[in-house]
């Protein structure tokens, strides 16, 4: 197994890194860049623990996906999502709603949330559901999750009004 | 002492968990995110037969293989027990599929699952038990010499005289219900990563719900002093029962660093986290019970018996506390349980979320319902006249100093609409009630139910409070600072809560038995009293009052009724240090009960679940749970109401789709996909009604709010599934065939 080299740019920074070439997303986020805020979990697209999003801010399973595929793109991850240091909407509103429990879902459930309303701020109780699908969290029941992500949505509304 | 809520400050208000925002940025660090130097990869081989004697293991080409550091074999595991009288490693049979027998540890994952795949081993199959009926059967072999009959334990209690009690009844109703094998499922998978590198010091980072049982665990497997084996637990990804105490996979890293001389992890990859560890067993659960024609209810039976798995991992403490549940809800005059743990070829089954206690009331909350149908009685006037109050002392003697149970069944019922739905919905459309007791901690694991605080009390006016007690979710360490909080007149944010190593942390016995809030609550408000008698003082001798008359509010102290004299907080930490006498403050306390065993304090909750069944698929849709619980009093309402959703959302996810599929001892559906759990789309709504009862002895009136939802909701699920096909499904999980094999019988 010979390595390769990518270059794979992150929350805007670019880096060049030496892989093999079986190794996921997940695994070269986590395991070369050392950022283990994307977590790990059942490694087969069920649970959504390691989503992060993708050059077109979709979501994306980062331990289905091939590092070797994210040669010159670009990603961003939950260390990205803040705004210098404040939370920003998604996360604040997840606090202040009581979506965060044990917290390993967290990640994915912002990042999931984030390639919703990063293109739509005013999503129907459908797109949510839709969008939340592809999570699993057993702590909140999901339930004080959607609240929030209804509550981020007003947030980012009220933002882009100004 | 009851506080009036108008007299608290910081109790009672909505406060941000503290490590919410760490968790939402990707800062928090969880066992899996631990790289040491030099750490190798660990990778267990387990048997793929639910029976086998091991003939031969020939692990020379694992051992040969480039980048293997360590091979552990049965033979290196000797003398190393598990559990209760399981080694660690099979020795001369594998008993379960799953059951550990070799272990390897490399550079890297790969390297691991290839060596792990390199050791060959023979074996002979036997032939296995995998049920509980077939266990008891007279010709079926023993699986232990010493477990007759393949009964591996056994326990009967009574209390009254059942028999005359059923003598004087007009109606006795006697059914049986089953429930399956389920798994925990947190989010974060199954790891342990142990240094044993230094001789005599075993270092482990570790998801865990009772650091102390872990510490336990490993010290007594090595021989050890507990103190030297160091628990380090950073963020536990979910407990829901399953992480009480350490695993196989917690002995396997120790063995394999001890061995290789580096640290060493081994994380669960998907269908391993179902056949490594799994929740509870299948339970059949036997009830018989009785009620006068006006609806008394007189007595209750119950005979449980329980698929132990090969050896005996957690049951026996399952049996236990079923059994005291027959007696929590109900005035009755007598009741008998029997519970039998019975030996299989499966895996050692552990806790399902809910403890047991959850699906036990499933069967019960069921069996009671129809009862009262039996006598045309409407299940929630039946439950109001046989509910127990404030004052009960049941029958296995636990008295209850506050109890909410009535106001928290009529509350529910009222939101719910009961009376106009009840017997009254279309067809296919159903309503169902579940009510439920539970203890705030049980002492009898060890004598004590011991938890203890730190608290120093820095210059600046913030403080540090250390405690044991791990929080995998539940916001224990923010109910801990907003108790540290109200004594000290300071906010929760002013306080970092330092837990995780038990090196430095004071002892807990853990989250576990629902008992966080009401014993570290107590150690905590024992530890900041002390903290403030002594700034009391420092202020008294200020003010020239006496410190008993201080009062402690908003960072402010002053004697009660003059705020106009106060000094602030900051400023009496600061004198109080920067003084001739140097004065630094700590305050220490701890929290034990009082009681030989069992609890001081009972949650009580009861909720309504409206349910349609799809009659041509027999998909399940909940509507919506209607909640009402009594938790003595909400530390933190918001974080109360998200403890209840995710009990709702758990009880909903095992009543309806959750269960291990078990064919020949394999589990049919090991992966997230195919073992199934409700999605954000399938979630009701839940409606939260929060009962305060201020119990007289928990910290601000406080009572657990961990599994006390979990019980009310399955069985209010399957009461309402009951209520809208017109007859009752009595094994869980309702899925689309088993509700249409109903319909359709």
């Amino acid at each position: 197994m010979s390595k390769q080299i990518i270059t794979l740019t992150v929350n805007g920074h670019p880096h060049e890194i030496a892989i093999e070439t079986h190794h996921t997303l997940l695994d070269v986020l986590r395991n070369e860049l050392g950022m283990t805020g994307t977590k790990r979990g059942c490694t087969a697209g069920s649970c959504g623990v390691c989503t992060v999003n993708g050059d077109a801010g979709e979501a994306i399973c980062s331990c289905l996906s091939l590092a070797i595929e994210w040669d010159g793109r670009s990603v961003t991850t939950i260390e990205g999502v803040q705004e210098g240091s404040e939370l920003h909407p998604i996360q604040a509103a997840f606090l202040e709603y009581g979506a965060v429990q044990c917290g390993f879902c967290t990640p994915g459930l912002i990042m999931t949330t984030k390639s919703l309303l990063d293109f739509n701020t005013s999503p129907s109780e459908e797109e949510i559901n839709e969008t939340l699908a592809g999570a699993i969290c057993r702590c909140t029941g999901h339930i004080k999750v959607k609240k929030a992500v209804r509550k981020a949505a007003e947030m980012l509304r009220e933002r882009e009004a100004g | 002492m009851a506080t009036k809520t108008e007299e608290l400050s910081v109790v009672g208000k909505n406060w941000t968990r503290l490590d919410g925002a760490n968790k939402a940025s990707g800062r928090s660090i969880f066992a899996d995110d631990v790289r040491l130097p030099g750490m190798l990869y660990g990778k267990v081989v387990r048997s793929p037969y639910p029976y086998a004697r091991i003939v031969s293991i020939d692990a020379s080409a694992a051992e040969a293989l480039p980048g293997v550091k360590a091979v552990i074999l049965p033979e290196d595991a000797k003398g190393i027990w598990i559990g209760i009288n399981q080694p660690l490693l099979a020795q001369d049979k594998a008993t379960y599929v799953g059951h550990d027998i070799a272990a390897v540890a490399a550079l890297d994952e790969e390297t691991a699952a290839r060596a792990a795949s390199l050791i060959k081993i023979e074996y002979e199959k036997l032939p296995e038990v995998t049920s509980i009926k077939q266990a008891l059967a007279d010709d079926t072999p023993l699986l232990h010499a010493k477990a007759k009959g393949n009964v591996a334990w056994e326990q009967e209690f009574s209390w009254g005289d059942p028999d005359a009690s059923f003598a004087a009844c007009d109606q006795i109703r006697e059914e049986e219900f089953v429930t399956y094998p389920s798994h925990n499922c947190y989010a974060e998978f199954h790891v342990a990563i142990a240094d044993f590198t230094q001789a005599g010091k075993l270092t482990m980072w570790t998801p865990t719900q009772s650091a102390l049982m872990f510490q336990k665990g490993l010290a007594a497997a090595f021989k050890l002093p507990d103190s030297d084996v160091r628990m380090l637990t950073l963020n536990t990804g979910g407990g829901f029962s399953g992480r009480v105490s350490p695993r196989p996979h917690h002995f396997l890293a120790a063995l394999l660093s001890r061995k290789s001389g580096r640290p060493v992890r081994i994380r669960a990859s998907g269908d391993e986290e179902f056949i490594m560890c799994r929740a509870g067993g299948k339970v059949i659960y036997r009830l018989k019970s009785g009620t006068t024609k006006e609806g008394r209810l007189k007595v209750i039976e119950a005979d449980l018996l329980f698929d132990t798995g090969a050896y005996i991992e957690s049951q026996m403490i399952v049996t236990i506390l079923t059994s005291s549940y027959l007696n929590a809800l109900y005035k009755i005059d007598s009741s008998r349980y029997r519970g039998r743990l019975i030996h299989t070829n499966h895996l050692p089954y552990y806790f399902h979320h809910g403890g047991g206690i959850a699906q036990f009331q499933f069967a019960l909350g069921q069996h009671i319902d129809g009862l009262a149908r039996d006598i045309g009685m409407d299940p929630v006037e039946f439950s109001l006249l046989n509910a127990v109050e404030k004052d009960y002392t049941t029958l296995h003697d636990s008295y209850y100093a506050s109890c909410g149970l009535k106001e928290c069944i009529e509350k529910t019922a009222e939101k719910a609409g009961w009376k106009d739905k009840y017997g009254k919905l279309p067809k296919y459309k159903g309503i169902g009630l579940g009510i439920g007791a539970m203890a705030s901690g049980a002492k009898g694991v060890f004598k004590h139910d011991t938890s203890a605080a730190f608290i120093k009390i820095t210059d600046d006016g913030l403080a540090s409070l250390s405690i044991g007690l791990p929080d995998m979710g539940q916001s224990s360490h923010t109910a801990m600072a907003i108790i540290a909080g109200e004594v000290l007149g300071i906010t929760p944010d002013d306080i970092r809560v330092v837990s995780g190593d038990t090196d430095s942390d004071p002892l807990d016995v853990g989250a576990f038995t629902q008992r966080g809030t009401f014993n570290t609550g107590n150690a905590v408000k024992n530890a900041c009293q002390d903290a403030r008698d002594q700034l009391a003082k420092v202020a008294a001798a200020k003010l020239g009052v006496d410190a008993e008359q201080l009062v402690f509010r908003n960072h402010q102290i002053y004697p009660d009724g003059e705020p106009d004299k106060a000094i602030e907080f900051k400023q009496l930490a600061f004198d109080t240090l920067h003084s001739q006498e140097g004065r630094f403050v700590m305050g220490r306390g701890f929290y034990n009960s009082p009681l030989e065993k069992g609890t001081m304090a009972y949650s009580f909750g009861a909720q309504i679940a409206e349910v349609s069944v799809d009659p041509g698929t027999g998909v399940v849709t909940v509507e919506k749970v209607t909640a009402a619980h009594d938790v003595g009093r909400a530390l933190n309402p918001r974080i109360v109401e998200g403890q209840i959703d995710g009990q709702v959302f758990s009880a909903m996810s095992q009543v309806l789709y959750e269960e291990c599929v078990m064919e020949d001892g394999q589990v049919m559906n090991p992966s997230r996909l195919d073992y199934k759990m409700p999605r954000a789309f399938e979630m009701p709504e839940v409606e939260h009604i929060i009962v305060e009862t201020i119990d007289p002895n928990g910290p601000f009136g406080a009572k657990e709010v961990g599994e006390g939802p979990i019980v009310c909701t399955m069985q209010a699920i399957a009461n309402a599934v009951t209520d809208a096909i017109g007859k009752p499904i009595k094994d869980m999980p309702l899925t689309p065939w088993r509700v249409l094999r109903h319909i359709n019988d």
